[in-house]
């Protein structure tokens, strides 16, 4: 029993034990910091491919799949499917509203032509849509009374999902969230427009695509002028930043990848000059979208795709009434969302990677720091083994004391780590906002009055004669000085850029495996670090010790 | 006389300082028989300390020399916890500088002897051994001390409980190296008067001292001197 009371004794009746929990608990927080917004992070990609791509993307880029609605059909029979959408995903240019003037600005940006219905089963679109009034009195009650979303009414909403201005009843387009330069996000995450005028949904731009041949060369660029209907949302910075959707329809149109009439151009012409007619030139689209039902990996529709579009492209060649053939199998391609954005997903797997190999050296500092402390802790306590030896004490009785000691305080320590972990974690969006404002008055001015109070009381020190109260107070006098010079001079950085992390907020969420597997760490690291002062505790001759006079 | 109870024969101990051979005990025998008391009179530095570190087992004395007997039984035989389990029960140590843990209050320092031969078991253990460490600490006059830690206490008190903790087992034999050294004469004499009531319930003692004065109140007084215990 005497080493577990001793080393409850050796802990509670001194500060080195507590710097040694304190050190331990940074370790450890830093640790579960780092590898739950890692961990945080590749989530979100993962989870974002599904509500913005669906699971399994069939790609045929520039030329395009023909017959696609065949190829939806038979993919939709298959039992591992929940639903597949066609796409076109080309490059455009966006005039924008912008400045006020003649000229304005032109942004680059990804294209998409979606049928919105199928779209919406297959990805999250309607979710993502960003404006829409209020769902109920009590999320109208949260928003800040000049939100632009308590004026909207319903058909805001409807006239997105369509892809069409209701009022009118023109084809419409939406924008990114970030398209449009004029949206400012507010401290809650809700968008306002810089200027009310440049609410976007009022606003028209104009669309400029550019076709491209079978040859494989740009024809004649076309545009067209279309009302924005409503704002998008996915939450990955790069893509709300880029992207804007129109209807696969108008697309179509004006990528020149609509239906038509297919001539011969090698026959003589007709007596009423126009070409024999071959037969049909089918609509294509660059991609097809593919969700799987609950329960079925993305690697099993993958599969299951394949084989489906085999039989399509069978199917087309044995159908005399088809002259355009569809593409083989080995030249399309067929990925799952993670293959699909494998340039995205990859070097964040690596950057974990990385992290978990530097934990491992935060591992050998903890253990370093608590086999420091100890050892000054062992050499102090040298004459206190001595007499444990010579009342009888073994020398694992002597090992264990020490032991338990490291153990208790890894334990405590990763205990506070995962708890400043989680505090950290769950803050870290308003601390992340915070050090991106410049400090505020009360933080310098509060510093400034507590280093004058500190060199009062080092003057007192001083008077008195106390050298040690004055140094402490010297030191946190000068302290809160640089402290308050710091925050007087800090001006607002944000660290987590969108643009070069992809989502507008950081991962907020713990990760519970890495905080259990870090606080065991901890404790295992803390007995290590012990055990070699606790080695040398035991190892300390009765005599040696007891003749420390 | 019958066996005797503590006996060391022809012991040698020699310290290395760099390359420097130091002999400072050089073939010391003692006896010591149940129930006696014997001072161990020498001049600082004579080796009395060492002397009493081989008797207590807390040091080695040199190879090929002579050894420790208790009750009979050689010492040199024994494993390492036979040798934990000698010190725990069969001798107790007093020190010239008390040799107190600083963290543990006056009770707990009595009952450290109990605690370490108790081991797992001291739940159980604890009530007896706790009655018997105070009602000695009590005849001590340390009962309103019970809680208090060794740096509150006199350097008097200090010793009354380091004789509390040796004799917490209940040994055989007192180690005393020194006890009144460090203490003014009155303390000193009051310690001893200690020593003494338990000498006359049949404790055996080997007491080491520099004080012709101090050695008086022995049954009997051996000299060390150039290493040897001179009669
Ligand atoms: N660990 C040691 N190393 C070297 N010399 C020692 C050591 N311990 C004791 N000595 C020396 O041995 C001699 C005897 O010491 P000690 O037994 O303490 O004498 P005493 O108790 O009679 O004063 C002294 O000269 C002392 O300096
Ligand atoms: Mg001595």
């Amino acid at each position: 029993m005497y080493p577990v009371k001793l080393a409850n004794r050796y802990l509670t009746s001194r500060v080195i034990p507590l710097i040694a929990v304190a050190a331990v608990a940074l370790c450890v927080a830093l640790v579960v910091i780092v590898v739950s917004v890692m961990s945080g992070f590749l989530d979100m990609l993962r989870a974002s491919g599904r509500t913005l791509m669906g699971d399994v993307v069939i790609s045929y880029p520039i030329r395009g799949i023909p017959w696609y609605e065949q190829l939806i059909d038979t993919i939709e029979k298959l039992p591992e499917a929940e639903a597949a959408t066609p796409l076109i995903d080309t490059y455009g240019l966006v005039r924008m509203p912008y400045p006020e003037g003649a000229e304005k600005e032109v942004v680059t940006a990804n294209v998409w032509g979606i049928v919105p219905s199928s779209f919406n089963r297959v990805t999250d679109f309607s979710n993502a849509l960003y404006w829409k009034p209020p769902a109920t009195v009590d999320a109208a009650a949260i928003m800040s009374p000049d939100d632009p979303r308590l004026a909207l009414r319903e058909n805001i909403l409807n006239d997105g999902l369509n892809l069409i201005k209701s009022d009118t009843s023109e084809p419409g387009l939406v924008l990114g969230m970030h398209v449009s330069i004029a949206n400012q996000r507010m401290q809650d995450g809700s968008y306002k427009p810089r200027n009310p005028q440049w609410f976007m949904p009022k606003q028209v731009v104009t669309l400029t695509l550019v076709p491209i041949s079978a040859k494989g060369t740009i024809a004649e660029p076309r545009e067209r002028v279309f009302p924005v209907v409503n704002e998008f949302k996915s939450g990955v910075y790069q893509i709300d930043k880029n992207r804007v959707m129109i209807s696969l329809a108008e697309a179509q149109k004006l990528l020149r990848m609509d239906a038509g009439t297919l001539y011969d151009m090698q026959a003589p012409p007709n007596a009423d000059g126009t070409l024999p007619v071959l037969g049909t030139s089918p609509a294509k689209v660059h991609k097809v979208l593919v969700r799987a039902k609950p329960g079925v990996t993305p690697d099993q529709l993958q599969t299951a795709v394949f084989a489906a579009y085999e039989k399509f492209a069978f199917d087309i060649a044995g159908d005399p009434s088809k002259v355009v053939m569809a593409p083989r199998v080995e030249t399309v391609n067929i990925l799952t969302w993670e293959q699909h954005l494998r340039d995205l997903i990859a070097p964040v797997e690596k950057e974990r990677e990385m992290m978990r190999i530097l934990f491992s050296i935060v591992y050998l500092v903890c253990a370093g720091l608590v086999l420091s402390i100890f050892w000054a802790i062992v050499q102090e306590k040298t004459r206190d083994v001595g007499i444990l030896r010579s009342v009888g004490a073994s020398r694992p009785g002597i090992l264990w004391i020490f032991l338990q000691y490291g153990l208790v305080i890894g334990a405590i320590g990763g205990l506070f780590g995962v708890g400043l972990g989680w505090l950290v974690i769950n803050k870290i969006n308003w601390i992340h906002e915070t050090i991106g404002q410049d400090a505020p008055a009360w933080s310098y001015t509060t510093s400034f009055l507590i280093a004058a109070a500190s060199f009062i009381m080092c003057m007192r020190g001083a008077v008195t004669g106390v050298l040690l109260s004055t140094l402490l107070w010297l030191v946190l006098g000068i302290t809160m000085i640089l402290v308050g010079v710091g925050l007087l001079l800090h001006r607002g950085t944000l660290i987590w850029d969108p643009s070069v992390y992809y989502f507008a907020t950081i991962p907020d969420q713990v990760d519970w495996f890495t905080a259990i597997i870090t606080w065991f760490g901890a404790v295992i690291f803390s007995v290590l670090g012990a055990s070699i002062p606790a080695a040398k505790a035991a190892d300390i001759h009765p005599v040696r010790a007891l003749r420390y006079e | 006389m019958s066996n005797p109870l503590l006996e060391a024969k022809n012991l040698h101990k020699t310290y290395t300082l760099g390359r420097v051979q130091v002999p400072v005990l050089r073939g010391a025998s003692f006896t010591l028989a149940q129930g006696e008391w014997v001072a161990i009179l020498g001049s600082s530095g004579s080796g009395k300390s060492t002397l009493l570190h081989l008797l207590g087992l807390l040091d080695e004395c040199d190879a090929d020399s002579g050894g420790v007997w208790f009750d009979g039984n050689p010492v040199a035989k024994l494993k390492f916890s036979a040798r934990n389990a000698y010190r725990n029960q069969s001798v107790g140590f007093v020190f010239q500088f008390y040799h107190l843990l600083p963290e543990l209050s006056v009770l707990e320092n009595a009952l450290l002897p109990n605690m370490v031969n108790a081991g797992m078991g001291w739940a159980t253990k604890r009530g007896p051994a706790q009655a018997h460490a105070t009602e000695l600490l009590g005849a001590f006059g340390l009962s309103h001390r019970l809680t208090h830690k060794p740096a509150e206490l006199s350097g008097g008190e200090r010793q009354r409980v380091a004789i509390a903790r040796a004799l917490a087992n209940q040994p055989r034999v007192l180690l005393a190296d020194e006890p009144t050294g460090n203490l003014d004469t009155q303390t000193g004499t009051e310690i001893l008067d200690l020593i003494a009531a338990k000498h006359r319930k049949g404790l055996s003692i080997a007491m080491v001292t520099h004080d012709p004065a101090v050695a008086a109140r022995a049954d009997r007084v051996v000299k060390l001197v150039d290493g040897r215990v001179a009669l």
